[in-house]
């Protein structure tokens, strides 16, 4: 290779979201340039702890970083419109923000002004399951008191709106916990992801839909400098490998979570789908966190978030509106 | 130099005093984290980012306070056999010139780091909390500098051969084991 | 053919033999080998474990077991229960022994940090074994072998990452590890009594006149000595299986339930807290300066290129799955020796669990078996943990060739609750066959 860079991952080697995302840009990218850049992948911690690949990039220490905009949200809520919020838009309409409706450019502009980075979206996932719990959710009113294993903006909107006690519990023990409860619920991923962990084995229920993280992204990040540098044909060819890795990864996601979903119900594990007022009404609370965030870095000077959110929500807006002619899978 | 190594070794006995404090504030905040969260079923936002903020400052500020203890671990079957003198000069060798240097180079970048959090009110990344992080990264730097110093001093006092590697008691040896025997009725005799 | 990440391992040899402490051979062979790749950013790339083990919440746990311990110990409360222990198993040979492999059990049952298990119960152990005069390999042997049930006894963090790392249900994990460490316990319980009908000398009997009691003697001692630190052991144990606490939760429990007991029996004086509290903070210091260290060498072997050289190695190497599996466990044994737990497992196990799983082998039996043979590497020099853990505490009347030889039975024990894990798969797959369809 003519290019080689070592790009460290905020997962862990071996995880359903690694392999999806890091290992398959690391092929894809091997492909499209025909050998010319190659990605060396590094799992969570080995070369960088999890939380510090954006610094790392930043320093100079690594040439490449794979990570998620969720990581930065207490830093920086404007993040959270990349990331994926309580309220925002489903995967399917997320990918067409980020690739048509102009999300992509705007992470880019957005990492460039404030972190020096050059990102590229390499991944966008399904739904999450909103809880693996010991408690039955149906209403708003059954989050009052709840300790919930969950974080960022609907950690936020648990605790000030619905008097719920997000609590933080280690990767390694939410499984522990969950089983002796230790918390009433907890939040994780995806239906295919979830399942190897075998947390429907140890708590009752499952809530959905996964309201409090409708979607997520996952972006591959250069230093400016770094990436200003390649020639346009090889900038190219790595944007071609980046996006044919989220559209093959976010049909290996929803591929995945049918074949769990079908698992789960096989087992004795209750799944609770949300009425829609009740969903409605929690995304409305996600919205108004983000407005409110918004507004304070407005207010602050900096409106980067407010343009960000204005079209996200203008994107979101239009698709409920208009998208009643897709036919929907669905057998009620 | 004599009264500037004891200057050091005094510092480390400070911090690592600090350090004991400190264990008991990690037993008080987690038990104030079960009680709140299985007795009131209210779990505090904090106790998590403060257990691992404590034991890290009890890790860092104890590290200097347990180098001068000689407290850590020597595989010295093979290097016991060399003379004493040989140890003490390879001891010194590589604390005063290779492992002092190190750690003040890795104080530095801890130090950078925490400047860099505090400019820029750095926040933890997804604790709910989000609590500043400079403080804790100051302790960091602040450990790791005791620690570099002691490293200097470690390897003046072999160098100097006032101190022998791997001399040290066992850690049970503080323990007074003979003055708490106990007789058949489990009382203090 | 890329040499450097194997010539890491002779030069930290080198380093480690000279008499140079552990933490600080891996520190400066990770600074020498990572500035021959990255040049002077090395000092920054290793900030990073630095940063990264001072910031783990699971390791919290570790401190305040310690304490735990140091506390029961100079209080006086662990000499009572081991000589209340005495009194009920002390007839049977090698019964001392046998109560501290029961008593390490307990703890590893209510602990996942290895190093803290080995710490609470040795503090407690060594003194009751020397004051009968056991044989010094024979309590070398006994503690580190005890205290490394920790990762096969759930819950166990050795568990929670292979889990992680390989996508296995943690919980089919526990499940699945339950049996083969109740068989490591029995093999351990069992050598010990055949050792000491045979080698009566190695561990003797407790004389005679030390348990010629009536047995309304008998009882209150036990209620007095035997009954409060099972209390407090249940205390730790129970909030962890039936609470809901985590580790460093219960260990906080554990640390208070110790000071309370100490007090209740008057033995809580300022002096014994503060020396309890100086053990803690040189223990911790030590242990987590070896998580630093090793964490730091990780990263630069797998920088060095030291996981695409073992991808290469096994590719090279054509075998069936039974020769698959031996090799694969012969490299986990074999870098058992070099490598602690966390290293085997972020470099071993990523590189792994894709050829088991393409060779068709039940992922969660094999997950046991590395897990079985993960435990020989606390025990096999030069990197043995256990060995580490118990030389902070040891008085120097244990020497390191005590320690050496006398882990050696104990590793074969390891070895052969592996043999029967690899014929009866049943022992690991049958519980977790349970879980399924809850
Ligand atoms: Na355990
Ligand atoms: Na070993």
């Amino acid at each position: 290779a003519e290019i080689t860079w070592r790009m460290p991952a905020a997962i862990s080697e071996g995880s359903f979201f690694y392999q999806n995302f890091m290992e398959r840009f690391a092929a894809n990218v091997e492909v499209t340039t025909g050998g010319k850049l190659e990605v060396q992948p590094f799992g969570a911690g080995v070369i960088v702890p999890a939380f510090k690949v954006y610094e790392a990039v930043q320093d100079g220490l690594v040439d490449a970083g794979h990570s998620t905009p969720s990581y930065l949200v207490n830093q920086d809520p404007t993040n959270a419109i990349f990331a994926s919020f309580p309220g925002g838009m489903s995967g399917e309409a997320t990918l067409h923000w980020v690739y048509n409706g102009g999300g992509e450019k705007m992470l880019q502009d957005f990492r460039r002004e404030k972190m020096g980075l050059h990102s590229i979206v390499v991944g966008i996932g399904t739904s999450e399951f909103m809880a693996h719990s010991n408690k039955e959710i149906r209403t708003t009113a059954d989050l009052k008191g709840l300790k919930y294993r969950t974080s960022g903006a609907w950690a936020a909107v648990v605790k000030e709106t619905y008097g719920g006690v997000p609590t933080v519990v280690p990767g390694g023990e939410i499984y522990t916990l969950l089983q002796r409860k230790g918390v009433d619920a907890i939040e994780w991923s995806t239906p295919g992801a979830n399942l190897s962990e075998g947390f429907h084995e140890v708590a009752p229920y499952i809530i959905m839909p996964g309201v409090h993280q409708p979607s997520f992204l996952w972006e591959v990040f250069v230093k400016t400098e770094t990436w200003d540098a390649l020639p346009d044909d090889l900038k190219a060819q790595i944007e071609a490998a980046a996006k044919l890795t989220t559209y093959e990864s976010y049909a290996h996601f929803g591929n995945s979570d049918i074949k769990a979903m079908a698992e789960y119900k096989k087992t004795k594990v209750e799944m609770i789908t949300l009425d829609n007022a009740v969903v409605e009404e929690m995304r409305e609370a996600g919205r108004s966190w983000a407005r409110k965030k918004a507004k304070e870095l407005a207010d602050a000077g900096d409106t980067s978030m407010q343009k960000i959110m204005d079209s996200y929500f203008a994107y979101q807006k239009a698709w409920a509106e208009n998208s009643e002619y897709l036919v929907r899978d669905i057998v009620k | 130099m004599t009264s500037f190594l004891s200057v050091i070794d005094r510092v480390s006995n400070f911090f690592g005093g600090i350090a004991k404090l400190v264990i008991l504030c990690l037993v008080l905040s987690m038990i104030y984290e079960v009680i709140a969260r299985y007795v009131f079923d209210a779990p505090t936002l904090w106790a998590f980012d403060i257990s691992y903020m404590l034991n890290g400052t009890i890790f860092l500020l104890g590290a200097a306070f347990t180098l001068q203890a000689d407290a850590h671990v020597r595989i010295d079957f093979l290097s016991s056999r060399l003379s004493h003198k040989t140890q003490q000069f390879l001891n010194g060798f590589f604390y005063s010139f290779l492992l002092g240097p190190c750690f003040s180079i890795f104080t530095y970048i801890a130090g950078k780091k925490a400047y860099k959090a505090f400019i820029t009110n750095e926040v933890e990344n997804v604790s709910p909390w989000a609590p500043l992080v400079w403080p804790f990264y100051g302790v960091i730097a602040l450990g790791l500098g005791i620690f570099a110093l002691q490293f200097f001093c470690e390897g003046m006092k072999y160098l100097k051969r006032e101190k022998i590697p791997g001399e040290h008691a066992g850690e049970i040896d503080n323990i007074e084991i003979d003055t708490i025997e106990i007789n058949n009725t489990g009382e203090k005799s | 053919m890329n040499f450097l990440p194997i010539i890491m391992f002779p030069a930290l040899f080198a380093l480690v033999f000279m008499g140079l402490p552990v933490a600080f051979a891996l520190v400066l062979i990770s600074v020498l080998f990572g500035y021959i790749i990255l040049g002077d950013m090395i000092f920054l790339q290793l900030y990073g474990p630095i940063l990264s083990t001072s910031s783990n919440f699971i390791l919290a746990a570790i401190p305040l077991f310690i304490f735990m311990g140091a506390i029961l110990e100079r209080s006086g409360i662990a000499l009572r229960l081991f000589k209340a222990l005495q009194l009920w198993v002390g007839r049977l040979p090698g019964g001392i022994g046998i109560a501290t492999i029961l008593m390490c059990a307990v703890f590893a049952a209510a602990s996942g940090v290895v190093g803290a298990v080995e710490i609470v119960v040795g503090l407690m152990a060594i003194p009751a074994m020397q004051r009968y005069n056991y044989n010094g390999e024979l309590i070398a042997g006994t503690i580190c072998a005890g205290g490394s049930l920790g990762t096969i006894i759930p819950p166990s963090i050795v568990v929670v990452v292979y889990a992680s790392i390989a996508q296995l249900s943690v919980g089919q994990l526990f499940a699945a590890s339950l049996i083969p460490g109740l068989l490591m316990v029995a093999f351990f319980l069992g050598y010990l009594l055949i050792r000491a009908i045979l080698k009566p000398q190695d561990s003797p009997p407790i004389p005679a006149v030390d348990l010629d009691i009536s047995l309304s003697e008998k009882l209150t001692i036990t209620l007095k000595a035997l009954i409060p630190p099972l209390v407090l052991i249940f205390a730790v144990l129970g909030s962890l299986l039936a609470g809901a606490a985590s580790p460093t939760e219960a260990a906080a429990v554990g640390a208070v339930g110790a000071l309370l007991l100490a007090a209740s029996f008057k033995e809580l004086s300022f002096e014994t807290l503060k020396a309890s509290l100086a053990v803690t903070v040189r223990v911790t210091s030590m242990i987590m300066l070896i998580v630093v260290g090793g964490t730091m060498f990780t990263g630069i072997f797998a920088l060095a290129g030291g996981g695409q050289l073992i991808r290469d190695l096994v590719d090279f190497i054509g075998f069936g799955n039974t020769g698959l599996i031996v090799f694969l466990l012969l490299i986990v044994f074999i870098a058992g020796f070099v490598l602690d737990w966390i290293s085997i497992v972020l470099i071993c196990i990523p590189i792994f669990a894709p050829i088991v799983k393409s060779a068709g082998i039940d992922p969660i039996w094999f997950a046991v078996m590395v897990m079985v043979v993960i435990q020989t590497s606390y025990l096999t020099p030069p990197m043995a943990p256990s060995i580490f853990y118990l030389r902070s505490i040891a008085p120097p009347s244990l020497t390191y060739q005590h320690m050496y030889r006398g882990v050696i039975p104990f590793v074969i024990l390891q070895l052969l609750v592996l043999l029967v894990v690899a014929l009866l798969p049943e022992t690991a797959t049958y519980l977790p066959s349970l879980l399924v369809g809850l």
